[in-house]
């Protein structure tokens, strides 16, 4: 029996445990198994193999029984999921449903999550600007948060390592505070978009910037990337169901699949992580229990280092969840700060218009990606009655419709000949930066429990008047500008929606210099249990204005090859 | 359509008796399939006919031929909210009575162009007592409208949709753009 035990053990053991699958987990798990170090991938969904597991990839807009809209039923039973604007009939199967994983909203917070082997990674946006020293100095400059432990020229190699294997479009716009990296040709703007461009130059001169955004899309040197299976970027604009072209970056047709190729990489679909078992004699973490998502049995599997790529909230719950004599708070929780700082993206405005200028043209085609507003406001000294500031998107459309004003063979005729051309159509959406704070916080319930019995997260997180200032001001300034630029009806909104629908939830097992008032060194691994590394979204001092996942990315890269480096002493 | 190949295993799998409701119209059965609506055949029936007057056959097929109701009734049954499906089905009981009143006889009775006059009467029309008409019409012809265009018949046979759209041109010349036309 004994011998059994350790047989059993020892099949259950490697060198290194990642759990979570998404943008970031997978990123660990290629740069450890690149490195030679034998990893299993846990991840609490179903597998989704690249191609294979699409079913909606190809499928033309006829043949979705509701035209991709949802059903009442549907948004009923998911008033929450219901609310993101991917959650259509083409990619509803790699959203969680409202049902599936409940948890407790002290505060109301739109929780979007992906359960499946890639995460959001499928799901994701797929901007990825980097973050600029002026992100990073932002928390010591205005005196929130604590201090970064980690400078943009520690991090700008690894910037550059994820950027070439990910494949990155963009312009070199060389703009301090939105670094250029290594970038593929951008998808062009349009007519009105570059007449945005001029105006801005005229009437600001160079404070303020609308660009390609730097997207995750291959649109250029194909060659580059045969060796991961991956192709061009074909402006399907389908994202969300999964490429067969890999032409966007996904944990499922880029880093899996290469880490698997190594022989190293053992995943573990359907397995949710319970917690992290702590060793109090050894002094650090020797693996993790999970709970098979089938036979709901309890299971163990060691490994030397872990990391913890669950999702940003998901992260803080295993941590809290991993209790013990030496951590009865949580795994790492001397302080007391496990859970608290969480901050997130103010996606709550919008701007729009219409321009009756440049009326000669039109677009052909597709893109995946339109414009950004790099940040503008207090970058380089504080200027507002409010701290930090906000990025923008923008777009400008236009498209032949047609008049469906007639019935019978005359709107017959309409419909298969459109020939009507409107103004343009412009639109903004703000991306602003929120200040963490010790009161926006997640918790466990004392009570509450899901179906594999371990305890709801329960969420408190809000808005503060820091953003409603700066909701204010994008809305007034994005307003002068569109004035600027001839735009005429503008509408402006506050759609007041909860944090969480933003998707960019962050902190909680935030980094620093200083064990008393942070989780994380500046290597990612907690300070109080070294082998475990935080390298998704909880890590997050602060949270800027860009979209995160590239700095995820970053960090876990860099944080693997620590890891490798520490194990060889 | 999915729930009508579900609709005929269930007939397959009882017989053929699933099937008697949604094709004996002169029973004028309530159509099992749309179970929030509980129309009858006949009310299809009309129906399908005022899509038919919407977006009528000709050189290329009309909205009856494609089976433009059904979907109607699945988007009317599926995605919208209860009150407007009561609305919905108001109006189209209550359209035959409009038309009597409108024109002195029956929609079916109507000449082609009688029936295009009464649903553009109906369409527009402001008084108190035919609001529920007003609306049914209204999303009839949206339904219809995106029924017909989002189809198989015409994404395939009429105007091929791309799944793959071509490079992007952000300043095509409107006046360089030369479609040949598509005679409905």
């Amino acid at each position: 029996m004994a011998n059994l035990n350790i047989q059993n053990k020892q099949e259950r053991t490697y060198e290194a445990i990642v759990v979570g699958s998404g943008i970031s987990g997978a990123w660990a798990a290629k740069e450890l198994c690149d490195l030679g170090v034998k990893t299993l991938m846990i991840e609490r969904g179903r597998n989704v193999e690249h191609i294979k597991d699409y079913p909606t990839t190809n499928m033309l807009p006829y043949q979705f029984e509701h035209r991709n809209q949802l059903t009442e039923d549907i948004k009923k039973e998911n008033p929450v999921i219901s609310k993101c604007y991917a959650f259509r009939e083409d990619a509803m199967h790699f959203f969680v449903k409202d049902k599936e994983h409940p948890y407790v909203q002290e505060k109301p917070f739109d929780w979007i999550r992906g359960y499946q082997v890639g995460g959001k990674s499928l799901l994701w946006a797929r901007h990825v600007q980097r973050w600029s020293k002026y992100d990073f100095e932002g928390p010591a400059r205005d005196g929130f948060a604590v201090e970064w432990p980690i400078t943009y020229d520690e991090i700008a190699p690894w910037y550059s390592h994820v950027e070439k294997f990910a494949g990155v479009s963009g312009n070199k716009d060389g703009l301090a505070h939105l670094p250029d990296g290594e970038f593929l040709p951008a998808f062009g703007l349009n007519v009105v978009e570059k007449h945005l461009q001029e105006s801005l130059k005229k009437n600001y001169g160079n404070d303020r910037h609308m660009i390609a955004a730097r997207m995750a899309h291959i649109n250029g040197s194909p060659e580059k990337f045969v060796e991961q299976g991956r192709t061009l970027c074909q402006s399907r604009n389908l994202c969300q169901r999964g490429c067969p072209f890999g032409g966007y970056f996904s944990s499922n047709s880029s880093t899996i699949p290469w880490a698997m190729k190594t022989g190293n990489l053992t995943l573990r679909p359907m397995s949710v992580v319970h917690s992290v078992i702590y060793d109090e004699e050894k002094g650090k973490a020797t693996g993790v229990r999970i709970i098979d998502a089938e036979t709901k049995e309890m299971e163990e599997f060691y490994a030397d280092v872990i990391f913890l790529n669950a999702a940003a909230l998901n992260t803080n719950a295993i941590l809290l969840n991993s209790k013990s004599d030496r951590f009865p708070e949580g795994l790492g929780n001397d302080n007391g700060l496990l859970g608290k700082y969480i901050a997130f993206h103010n996606y709550r405005a919008r701007v729009s218009a219409e321009y009756e200028g440049l009326s000669e043209f039109t677009t052909s085609g597709g893109r995946p990606v339109g414009g950004y507003f790099p940040r503008f406001r207090n970058v380089y000294k504080q200027e507002t009655d409010f701290l930090r500031g906000y990025a923008a998107g923008f777009g400008a459309n236009r498209g032949a419709y047609a008049d469906t004003d007639a019935i019978g063979m005359e709107l017959k005729n309409n419909l298969l000949n459109p020939d009507k051309y409107g103004p343009w159509r412009v639109g903004s959406h703000m991306m602003g930066e929120t200040i963490p704070k010790e009161t926006n916080y997640v918790r466990l319930d004392p009570e509450l429990t899901d179906d594999f019995g371990i305890p709801q997260l329960s969420v408190s997180v809000d808005y503060d008047e820091n953003d409603e200032k700066m909701t204010a001001d994008y809305l007034e300034q994005m307003t002068e500008m569109f004035e600027k630029a001839g735009f005429t009806n503008i509408r402006t909104s506050d759609s007041k929606q909860a944090p969480g629908l933003d998707i960019h939830e962050m902190g909680g097992v935030r980094m620093g210099k200083d064990p008393k008032t942070s989780l994380l060194n500046k290597n990612h691994q907690l300070h109080a249990v070294p082998n475990v590394y935080v390298t998704d979204g909880a890590c997050m001092t602060s949270t800027s204005t860009q979209n995160p996942s590239l700095t995820y990315m970053a960090f876990a890269a860099r944080a693997a090859h620590h890891a490798v480096k520490e194990s060889k002493g | 359509m999915n729930r009508r190949i579900a609709l005929k295993h269930l007939a397959m799998v009882t017989g053929g008796i699933a099937l008697i409701p949604s094709c004996d119209f002169s029973s004028d059965d309530i159509i099992a399939a749309y179970e929030k609506l509980q129309i009858k055949a006949s009310e299809k029936e009309l129906l399908g006919a005022i899509s038919n007057t919407i977006i009528p056959a000709g050189e290329i097929k009309g909205a009856l031929d494609i089976e433009v109701p059904d979907f109607i009734l699945v988007m009317v049954n599926d995605c919208v909210k209860t009150e407007d499906q009561i609305n919905f089905m108001a109006g189209l009981r209550a359209f035959p009575e409009f038309v009597k009143t409108q024109t002195g006889s029956s929609f079916s009775s109507l000449s082609d162009n009688g029936r295009e006059e009464i649903i553009r009467e109906g369409l527009i029309v402001e008084t108190e007592e035919s609001v529920n008409v007003k609306y049914f019409l209204q999303m009839a012809k949206r339904f219809t409208i995106q029924g017909y265009m989002a189809s198989e018949y015409i994404q395939t046979e009429v105007i091929p949709y791309s799944l793959i759209p071509g490079e992007y041109n952000g300043a095509v010349m409107i006046s360089d753009i030369n479609k040949p036309q598509i005679n409905g």
